[in-house]
């Protein structure tokens, strides 16, 4: 990939791309950032950020910044978030001298030890500061690693959401099911930092790469809306003869898209499909039309395509979208935003009453003004796409603040919005005249009151599928 | 004399029909020669529903066996099974004339008779009288009471009972062909003799035979039937779940449940995929094996539940040393010892035919523990007595009717 990067000579703008650091911070960021540059990345700058000398030392990253000189003396913030925000102060200038130039800054870190929890958040103010767009991707811990650092970790989120124009959340628990219960604990965190790695790199390609139709920013904001929810996100690419079905399978695999039935409840999600010059009108149609059977009749689907000739036979899908949050303690405005949703066509009305708030937070909205102008020229369908700065504040409603970040998605299903859970039941519903299938003919087998001909699962009403 | 120690097991069961060639060692082993199998039709829940085809099937598998054993077939012992089966344990009680008191066989005749009066249905027949213990004079635990002293003599029988006309389809489809039958026996009961050793009757122990169609269980304690029965609930019903669940042909649930069916849940990764292929070799559906394993979890446990629930219903459960030992087709579903486990709180094994030698596969193979089991089964009752003791009566009526 690294050497593709360098001799790739495609008649394409290069002078377009958007300006794009990724901004690891803490021991986590770091590992994960080696990844991602280990997996190739182009059209970004990578920069490493850490308390920890010997971690930066050996971290492959080209641009590097040592936090706290003074504070921690090249050691570890020792899990302290304290002490890594203290590190962070102190190094603030040199911070902003790396973050300097950048359209869109990615910040990659894990949460829970002191650096990735008491850093990074300053860090993503001082990205905002210097009127950059801030997406964080960041990890929870492991339930195992105490709760303690579920707690700094969960003060850290809700810190991110309140800064970062989106924030994408992985939880190591959940990363941990996609790894083979005999593989040895290294491939779980490796794991982990691979599904970053695949999301960061998918992400920036979503927005560099010139698109037939475009996603720009705007989308993916709108996509991620539903803040302090749980973030979907799946990547798929296959070069099989059946590769758009293929991709497709492999991207509702990923464990943040629970198999794609998380995506019946999202109100927008957004696709694109990617490919080189091979790709066909009828590859994405089928491709869609499948994605189709998975989302809501009412939700907006964000599509984009792009034809790459790196690609070469591969075809890749990106899907990103966000659920609300499902813990009680969430405001309904989220709720009344997301199932409202579909009714009005975008966002943007609303968007209005957001950025009203945004006004009184202080760092993000000098920004607001020179950041659309500039951030998004290259692109052709400029109004849409001019828009999404603006409405970037939206997100950073106040009302997060209430909000200890949602522990365990999984729970989801049980309980969220009511309207959306009975269009997933009516599937269920179609087989309720009870048949006996092949007993039908059959004495009935009727023990302590139930048939048992009937499958099991129909009489429990557990939803197999 | 050689032909005389053969003997023909012969089941009726809804996903197959086998035949078992047999030959007892005068040492007390037996030896399989060989097995003819046909796939059943006309057979639902253990019951024959379409007797023509059901004694085609038969016929075909009769054959089959003559064929691989190169024996001549005249008689056969046929397993019953069916959910009307019932049982109760029972006590008879007889008093010795005023001017004898050595208990002989005449008493022990009319101790049994005794015990079986009792009301069952009307349209229900005894199938098995089974002893327990005897008592003579309030004296407990007597195994074998002739020659002893006293005027009152008592006994315990399990009694196994069923449904007199559906008995007798079992036996008119077999007498058709034309073969003789030799006993009718339930099948959960000739199973447990292969199944267990009187070791472990004697700890006590819990035979589960999950067929095609049916769920067979017998209990031993203290070395004798304590409780058995009959749940019309079997490997059919899983295939109807998957092909129900997952709407695919009931040939193809079959074959899946088979090939990759388990009971474990949580055990594969997520989004774990089953490819199905066309017949024409085409990728076909997908299937996700949580899903899969989910339907039959469900319906397996449930069935446990089911089987735990009616043998609580008396206390024997409670003296169960050596566990529960679950054999039939089902059983070769993977995990199912570790659901058993669980649900009964107790060890489970999955066991086939322990004591016999001869064709090892079949006699590895938890599906022919029924019919291996109806051979042992005969060899007690040949070797036992000169003449079959149990199921006398019933031999009687039949071979009376026809």
């Amino acid at each position: 990939m690294i050497q593709l990067s360098k001799n790739y000579s495609l008649p394409e703008r290069q002078e377009g791309f958007i300006p794009i650091k990724i901004v690891s911070i803490g021991g986590a960021g770091l590992n994960a950032l080696d990844r991602i540059v280990l997996d190739g990345l182009e059209r970004a700058d990578v920069v490493a950020i850490n308390t920890d000398v010997q971690s930066l030392a050996s971290s492959v990253a080209p641009h590097k910044v040592q936090l706290g000189r003074s504070v921690t003396r090249g050691l570890g913030a020792g899990g302290d978030p304290e002490l890594g925000y203290q590190a962070a102060v102190e190094s603030a200038d040199e911070i902003r001298e790396a973050l300097v130039d950048a359209r869109m800054i990615f910040i990659c870190t894990g949460l829970g030890g002191g650096t990735g929890s008491g850093a990074a958040p300053y860090i993503a103010q001082l990205a905002r500061e210097a009127g950059s767009l801030v997406v964080a991707f960041a990890t929870l811990p492991f339930a195992f690693e105490g709760k303690r650092r579920g707690a700094q970790a969960r003060d850290a989120l809700a810190r991110f959401n309140e800064i970062a124009n989106a924030v994408i959340c992985f939880e190591n628990d959940q990363m941990g099911d996609m790894v083979a219960p005999k593989a040895g604990i290294h491939q779980a965190f490796a794991t982990a930092d691979s599904m970053i790695s695949q999301s960061v790199r998918s992400i920036v390609n979503l927005i560099q790469r010139p698109g037939l139709i475009r996603i720009g920013f705007d989308d993916l904001l709108a996509a991620l809306r539903s803040r302090n929810g749980r973030c979907l996100f799946g990547f798929g690419e296959s070069d099989s003869d059946n590769r758009a079905h293929d991709a497709l399978a492999q991207a509702l695999k990923n464990p943040l898209m629970d198999r794609g039935r998380m995506l019946a409840d999202a109100a927008r999600v957004l696709v694109q499909v990617a490919g080189g010059p091979g790709m066909t009108l009828s590859e994405v149609e089928i491709l869609m039309q499948e994605l189709g059977r998975h989302v809501n009749e009412q939700t907006q689907i964000l599509f984009g395509t792009a034809v790459d000739g790196r690609m070469g036979d591969r075809l890749s899908v990106t899907i990103i979208s966000s659920l609300a949050a499902d813990e009680d303690s969430i405001p309904e405005q989220v709720y009344r935003d997301q199932s409202s949703m579909p009714a009005m066509p975008p966002v943007w009305g609303q968007s209005e009453g957001g950025s009203l708030k945004t006004d009184i937070e202080s760092e993000p909205t000098p920004v607001e003004g020179s950041q659309p102008a500039e951030a998004i020229p290259i692109d052709e369908s400029a109004p849409v796409d001019t828009a999404p700065p603006l409405t970037a504040p939206v997100l950073n409603k106040p009302e997060p603040r209430l909000i200890t970040p949602q522990p365990k998605p999984a729970r989801m299903k049980e309980e969220k919005p009511s309207e959306k859970n009975v269009q997933a039941k009516q599937e269920v519903l179609q087989f309720e005249p009870v048949t006996r299938g092949r007993f039908e003919k059959s004495e009935p087998t009727i023990v302590e009151g139930e048939d048992l001909d009937v499958p099991t699962y129909l009489r429990k009403n557990i939803k197999v599928k | 004399m050689a032909s005389s120690n053969l003997m023909i097991g012969l089941e009726i069961g809804t996903s197959k029909i086998c035949v078992v060639v047999g030959e007892g060692r005068p040492d007390g082993a037996i030896k399989i020669l060989g097995v003819g199998q046909t796939p059943s039709r006309g057979v639902r829940k253990g019951e024959i529903v379409d007797f023509e085809t059901a004694m085609k099937c038969v016929h075909e598998a009769v054959v089959d066996a003559e064929q691989k054993s190169d024996v001549m077939i005249r008689s056969v012992y046929v397993a019953v099974a069916g959910s009307h089966l019932q049982s109760f344990n029972n006590r008879g009680c007889v008093m010795l004339p005023e001017d004898r008191d050595e208990i002989d066989e005449q008493d022990i005749e009319d101790v049994k008779i005794s015990a079986r009066e009792v009301s069952i249905p009307a349209q229900n027949a005894f199938l098995h009288s089974i002893i327990q213990h005897y008592h003579v004079e309030g004296q407990d635990g007597v195994l074998n009471p002739i020659g002893m002293l006293g005027q009152k003599l008592e006994a315990d029988f399990h009694i196994i009972h069923g449904v007199r006309t559906r008995i007798q389809n079992t036996i008119r489809c077999v007498k058709e062909l034309p073969l003789d039958v030799e006993d009718v026996v339930f099948g959960a009961l000739a199973s447990a003799q292969v199944v267990l050793t009187p070791h472990q009757k004697d700890l006590g122990a819990l035979v589960i035979d999950i067929g095609g169609g049916t769920s067979d269980y017998i209990l031993y304690a203290d070395g004798v039937v304590k409780q058995s029965g009959c749940l019309a609930v079997g490997g059919d019903h899983i295939t109807n779940d998957i092909s129900m669940g997952l709407r695919i042909p009931m040939a193809r649930a079959e074959k899946l449940k088979i090939e990759e069916g388990s009971c474990v849940l949580g055990n594969c990764l997520p989004g774990e995929t089953i490819l199905l292929k066309d017949d024409s070799g085409f990728a076909g559906k997908e299937i996700e094996r949580e899903t899969l394993n989910t339907i039959i979890h469900l319906r397996l446990q449930e069935n446990l539940e089911l089987l735990k629930r009616r043998l609580e219903e008396e206390p024997f459960i409670n003296y169960l040393g050596a566990g529960i030992f679950i054999t039939g087709g089902c059983s070769l579903l993977n995990g199912i010892d570790h659901l058993a486990q669980e649900i009964f709180e107790m060890p489970a094994h999955v066991a086939h035919a322990q004591t016999a030698s001869g064709l090892t596969s079949a006699v590895e193979n938890p599906q022919f523990s029924t019919a291996i089991g109806l051979i042992k089964y005969a060899q007690a009752v040949q070797t036992d007595r000169p003449r079959r003791r149990f199921g006398r009566i019933f031999g009687k009526l039949f071979s009376g009717m026809r």
